[in-house]
């Protein structure tokens, strides 16, 4: 069903010209402005990036003890928790720890994660963050999707996303010019409050 | 019958029933950690303390306060409010709060009380006593003291149930600590219930060990199947896989106890033995060219050789199915059955649950024999085949060949079981049967009390129920015995064979119905007693 919607126009505006002129003058403003002015909220991605807030729920990673072991207990909470049953968690037990139940692997489908972050939420040993501000989680494979213990426990360290790891592993697929030692990305930061 | 009243309603119960289990008649829940309906009683967890009203001087325990008339308790004034909250905030006082770490949690006493009664502000200023965590007692168990509650219940299960008494509580107040006696392992064959009556997470299985998270798990209500006890248990399964297999009370057959081999049967669902394909002389093919060939051998043998062996391990309505299958479609086939184990059964045997015999349905062919006489044994089954008599045999679950060894050579043997034995080598045609665990059926215990066991994973592999086989083999030898499902096999049953007499599936229920004896006068009227819910 389609509902009409009514709206009173001026004579003016029934002539249509006068509106076009307004918008190519409104266009031509910012063009000018941007000319002579280096303020454009768009940033030139993926050339440069934004520094994302503190808050913002990026790719999960694993946070670790001092002694590098994962914070993780395989408690469950987070799997049982989360909305979209795309975490999978195998638990065994560590002989030596007195933590006793540790996970001896860990997975989230990012395909199917709804970055709700309910995972973090519900964590008692503040072992999963979504901190980590990266956002570009892509990949080639459907399998580099789901994201494993040992990707997300080296997570911080890299900080690249799996394209370039993947260029990096298949050069021959790269793009011309990709180097991955190469660290093409200018971070923005966003102290003008976009 | 004395007449109690609780929180103003009045219930009459037996004599000597307390008011834990009273309540639990008109659905008052008493909160307890220490009473357990088979154990002695305690009183000293003291969560279960209530006002007495009238007929008594309170408050006091209601796990020792014995129905008598003009007995009046309260569960619902604030000061039992406050006495279980005052009691919940002096165990969890050292507790460590493991739950992340706990096989118990989601079924931990202390968790659900404490949402429920306790809900109070931490006032412990000082550390907490710490004991000693992942204690490896037994082949089965791990023991976490510092989790322990000291409710006993494990102690007095040594002491009252096994008659082994390894468990103690050592030391006095805060530092009471549950432990073994030095150089002492707890070895009996009753392990796993040391974890089941454990209300919180001290004593643990060490099989079940952070395989799963509890609320993830389903039960589905059945029965052991190991031996001719017929334990109730619980199978504990999620995503068709099963992960525990928990014991179930029932007063008539295991109260709440069962043993640690029964506990994996389930083990046996994958195991490498498992006939998970049909196979024709060795080789393995689908089922229905199987049928076939069998239904062909059947239909191809010379009238009076064929004979059927009934199965001591397979259910009630597989049974029932082969016995019509021989009446109906194999005109003439003389029915045989077997009594005692297969060669290499497993051979552990006491007085307190385990049986020598290790079928589960011995007494429900015994039944069927009862009521045809012409059922040969197992020696008239050996003698037909030494002279000869019996070309063809088609054989449920039952190594007729492990027993008969070379007599047997020249029989063509058609066979229908869940495991490789002996017969299962030498058959010509095999069917592949699904496990206790994968069907719904029922079963006759030692003691003739016919119980369910319903399904909890789908057949493994192409197997199916025996008598779904049985009822299929029927349909192509031109008379199906009726079995389009296990309940309308077992009302056919029911109205065939006396013993089985006005039985359906919903009148056994959860805890079963014993066999209805012979002579009509001596009935029973058990019938009409009613289910008990299996305590906490
Ligand atoms: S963010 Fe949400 S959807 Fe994604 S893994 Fe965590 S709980 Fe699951
Ligand atoms: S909630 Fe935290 S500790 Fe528990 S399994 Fe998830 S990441 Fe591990
Ligand atoms: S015993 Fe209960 S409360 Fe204690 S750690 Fe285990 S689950 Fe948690
Ligand atoms: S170990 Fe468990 S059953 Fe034994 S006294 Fe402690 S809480 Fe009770
Ligand atoms: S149940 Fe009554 S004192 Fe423990």
């Amino acid at each position: 069903m389609t509902l009409p919607v009514q709206r009173p126009r001026s004579f003016l505006e029934r002539l249509f010209i006068p509106e076009i002129l307004r918008g190519l003058y409104i266009t031509l403003q910012h063009g000018l402005h941007n000319l002579f002015h280096q303020d454009q909220p768009t940033v030139e991605y993926p050339d440069m990036r934004r520094v994302m807030p503190d808050r913002y729920k990026g790719a999960h990673r694993l946070t670790t003890r001092p002694d590098g072991k994962v914070k993780c207990v395989a408690c469950m909470c987070c799997a049982q928790v989360c909305p979209a049953r795309c975490i999978t968690i195998e638990a065994g037990e560590d002989a030596d720890e007195p933590i006793e139940k540790y996970p001896v692997q860990f997975q989230i489908d990012m395909l199917r994660c709804i970055y709700c972050g309910y995972c973090v939420e519900a964590c008692p040993k503040d072992a999963i963050r979504m901190d980590t501000g990266i956002y570009e989680i892509n990949s080639f494979t459907r399998q580099d999707m789901i994201h494993d213990k040992a990707y997300m426990t080296d997570l911080m360290d890299g900080k690249k996303p799996l394209a370039e790891k993947f260029y990096r592993d298949q050069p021959d697929q790269a793009p011309a010019g990709f180097d991955g030692t190469q660290d093409r990305v200018v971070s923005v930061d966003d102290s003008r409050g976009l | 019958m004395p007449t109690v009243k609780i929180n103003g309603i009045e219930v009459e119960v037996p004599a000597g029933t307390n008011m834990i289990e009273a309540a639990a008649k008109i659905g008052i829940e008493i909160p307890h950690y220490c009473y357990h309906p088979h154990l002695t009683v305690a009183g000293n967890c003291r969560m279960c303390l209530c006002d007495v009203e009238a007929g008594g001087r309170g408050p006091d325990i209601a796990c020792n306060m014995q129905a008598r008339d003009g007995l009046a308790i309260r569960t619902d004034t604030p000061r039992v409010k406050q006495m279980r909250k005052s009691v919940m905030e002096f165990l969890l006082k050292n507790h460590p709060l493991d739950c992340p770490i706990c096989d118990q949690s989601g079924e931990c006493r202390l968790q659900d009380y404490y949402m429920d009664y306790g809900q109070y502000e931490s006032r412990l200023a000082d550390p907490k006593v710490t004991k000693h965590k992942r204690q490896d007692i037994g082949d089965h168990l791990v023991l976490d003291a510092e989790r322990c509650v000291a409710c006993s219940r494990c102690v007095r299960f040594g002491d009252q149930i096994t008659g082994t008494g390894e468990l103690r509580l050592f030391n006095r107040t805060d530092h009471t600590e549950i432990g073994i006696f030095p150089g002492v392992r707890i070895d009996h064959d009753y392990q796993g219930n040391l974890a089941d009556i454990c209300p919180v997470g001290a004593i643990t299985s060490k099989d079940f060990r952070f395989q799963k998270r509890v609320w993830y798990l389903t039960d589905t209500d059945s029965i052991c199947t190991a031996c001719a006890t017929g334990c109730d248990i619980k199978v504990c399964h999620e995503r068709n896989q099963v992960f525990r297999i928990k014991p179930r009370r029932n007063d008539a057959v295991n109260q709440s106890w069962m043993c640690d081999h029964g506990r994996m049967i389930w083990q046996d669902l994958t195991s490498l033995g498992r006939l998970l394909q049909a196979r024709v002389e060795g080789q393995v093919g689908n089922t229905d060219a199987a049928m076939q060939t069998a239904v062909e051998t059947l239909q191809g043998a010379e009238p009076g050789t064929v004979g059927v062996v009934l199965g001591t391990q397979a259910s009630n309505e597989a049974n029932w199915a082969l016995w019509r299958l021989a009446k109906d479609a194999l005109k003439g086939a003389s029915v045989f059955w077997c009594q005692g184990n297969d060669p290499g059964a497993w051979d552990r045997v006491d007085d307190l649950l385990i049986d020598a015999d290790k079928n589960p349905n011995t007494e429900g062919v015994r039944a069927l024999t009862r009521h045809d006489a012409s059922i040969g044994d197992g020696a008239d089954l050996a003698h037909a085949v030494r002279e000869g008599n019996l070309k063809t045999l088609l054989v449920l679950q039952d190594d007729v060949l492990g027993r008969l060894g070379d007599a047997a050579d020249g029989v063509a043997v058609l066979y229908i079981g869940t495991h490789r034995n002996g017969t299962v080598d030498k058959a010509a045609v095999v069917l592949p049967a699904a496990h206790t665990v994968e069907q719904d059926a029922t079963y006759t215990n030692r003691r003739g009390q016919v119980q369910r066991v319903r399904r909890a994973v789908h057949p493994a592999g192409d197997s199916r129920p025996a008598w779904q086989l049985l009822d299929r083999l029927g349909a192509s030898l031109g008379k199906a015995p009726g079995a389009s499902t296990a309940a309308i096999a077992f009302k056919k049953l029911s109205a065939q064979v006396p013993a089985f007499a006005d039985m359906t599936y919903r009148a056994l229920g959860t805890q079963g119905l014993p066999l209805v004896a012979p002579q009509p006068e001596a009935q029973t009227d058990q019938a009409s007693q009613e289910h008990h819910e299996p305590a906490k």
